[in-house]
């Protein structure tokens, strides 16, 4: 049985807990699982401090007031706090950089890993927003609401994913 | 619903989200690339069990009347071109947009890092939308577009017998590759053989 304290629980529990979150997000927001539009509000509702002008671009706004999207930082907050119980309760927590990275690419310093994971953010993100949507929103949702968009920008996330993993990284 | 009561709805959704996502191990940098390069899948199954508890839960709410679909627009350009951008950006960071947040939850600093650079990404395309995307994101525009609008079949219909052929797919995965193989000892998704820790940085004393 998988516990609160568990490690790890099998995919498959995991992944119909994240399925089940449909049901309060559709009836209480009227929406689909997402975390990608969120960086969005964050980051124009922090650019307004420098750039007050930034809340005139019509998508900025879009992404500024509103309980969607508010619901939705809260639920990154929300992951966040979720993953951190979750890794005390099973004594699992992580520090620096998964030993994943020294396998993959070989000797490199955390600066590295560091400048390295700053640009994959950006490119995801931005990626992310030129498709409307994440692992999740186009993901998980889009494809669970039969959407033919999602089904495209999946497919064209896992295979670009495939081609440059292969590309840039040993098998580990 | 004010903004204050779906921010209390949201981080106790999100501590549920944070929680599975933790203990599928998705927060792993190992399990996230190592799908990618179909090495493992950990993070496939896991996704597909999520889109078809999603397609059920949503034949239900959809078929009893109790919920309205918000499919996305269909833009094949945008899908395509931005979809790509994002799956090389999940293979660069190490992380999904979602799955980052799990990272930093479980204490992994590089994550503060991709989280950063992904609201900075995010400002890019605030920034570049207007002028520079906007006639790459509209072409191939065909608005909301779903399989069984296409099919003219019912929504429950396709959606139940697509969580079907997904269901059968993770079955002979599973048969294949046991997923306890896959996330590994340590649970990084790192193979027992080479899932000692080596010290890339000293632990918190």
């Amino acid at each position: 049985m998988p516990s609160l304290t568990s490690r790890s629980w099998s995919p498959y529990v995991a992944g119909v807990v994240i399925g089940l979150l449909q049901i309060p997000a559709f009836l209480f927001m009227g929406t689909a699982l997402g975390t990608s539009s969120s960086y969005v509000t964050i980051s124009a509702s922090l650019a307004q401090f420098v750039d007050p002008s930034i809340a005139q671009i019509k998508y900025a706004a879009n992404h500024m007031s509103g309980a969607k999207n508010w619901w939705q930082v809260a639920l990154i907050g929300g992951i966040v706090l979720g993953a951190f119980i979750s890794s005390r309760m099973s004594g699992t927590p992580r520090w620096g950089a998964s030993p994943f990275w020294a396998r993959a690419m070989g000797a490199h310093t955390p600066a590295q890993r560091y400048l390295m994971a700053f640009t994959g953010g950006f490119i995801m993100v931005l990626g992310a927003r030129i498709a409307d949507g994440c692992t999740s929103g186009h993901g998980v949702s889009g494809i669970a609401q039969l959407a033919i968009g999602s089904f495209v920008a999946v497919t064209a996330m896992f295979g670009a994913g495939i081609i440059a993993s292969n590309l840039i990284y040993r098998r580990v | 619903m004010t903004v204050f009561t779906a921010m209390l709805l949201g981080v106790a959704m999100g501590v549920i989200f944070g929680f599975a996502l933790e203990k599928g191990r998705v927060c792993e940098a190992g399990v996230i690339v190592c799908q990618m390069q179909m090495s493992r899948h950990a993070m496939l199954k896991m996704f597909l069990s999520a889109v078809i508890t999603g397609l059920v839960v949503l034949a239900f709410l959809v078929g009893f009347g109790f919920a309205k679909l918000s499919p996305k627009a269909t833009l094949f350009a945008a899908d395509i071109i931005g979809g790509a951008i994002l799956g090389i950006g999940i293979v660069v960071a190490g992380a999904c947009p979602g799955t980052v947040l799990a990272q930093i939850g479980t204490g992994y600093k590089d994550a503060i890092f991709t989280f950063v650079g992904g609201l900075f990404g995010a400002l890019a395309f605030t920034y570049a939308e207007p002028t520079l995307l906007k006639p790459i994101l509209t072409a191939g525009s065909y608005g909301k577009m779903t399989l069984d609008q296409l099919l003219g079949l019912p929504f429950p219909v396709v959606a139940l017998a697509l969580a079907a052929v997904l269901a059968g797919i993770l079955v002979w995965l599973e048969k294949i590759s046991p997923w306890q193989d896959e996330v590994g000892p340590q649970g990084d998704g790192l193979p027992a053989e080479t899932a000692r820790r080596e010290p890339v940085a000293a632990p918190a004393a």
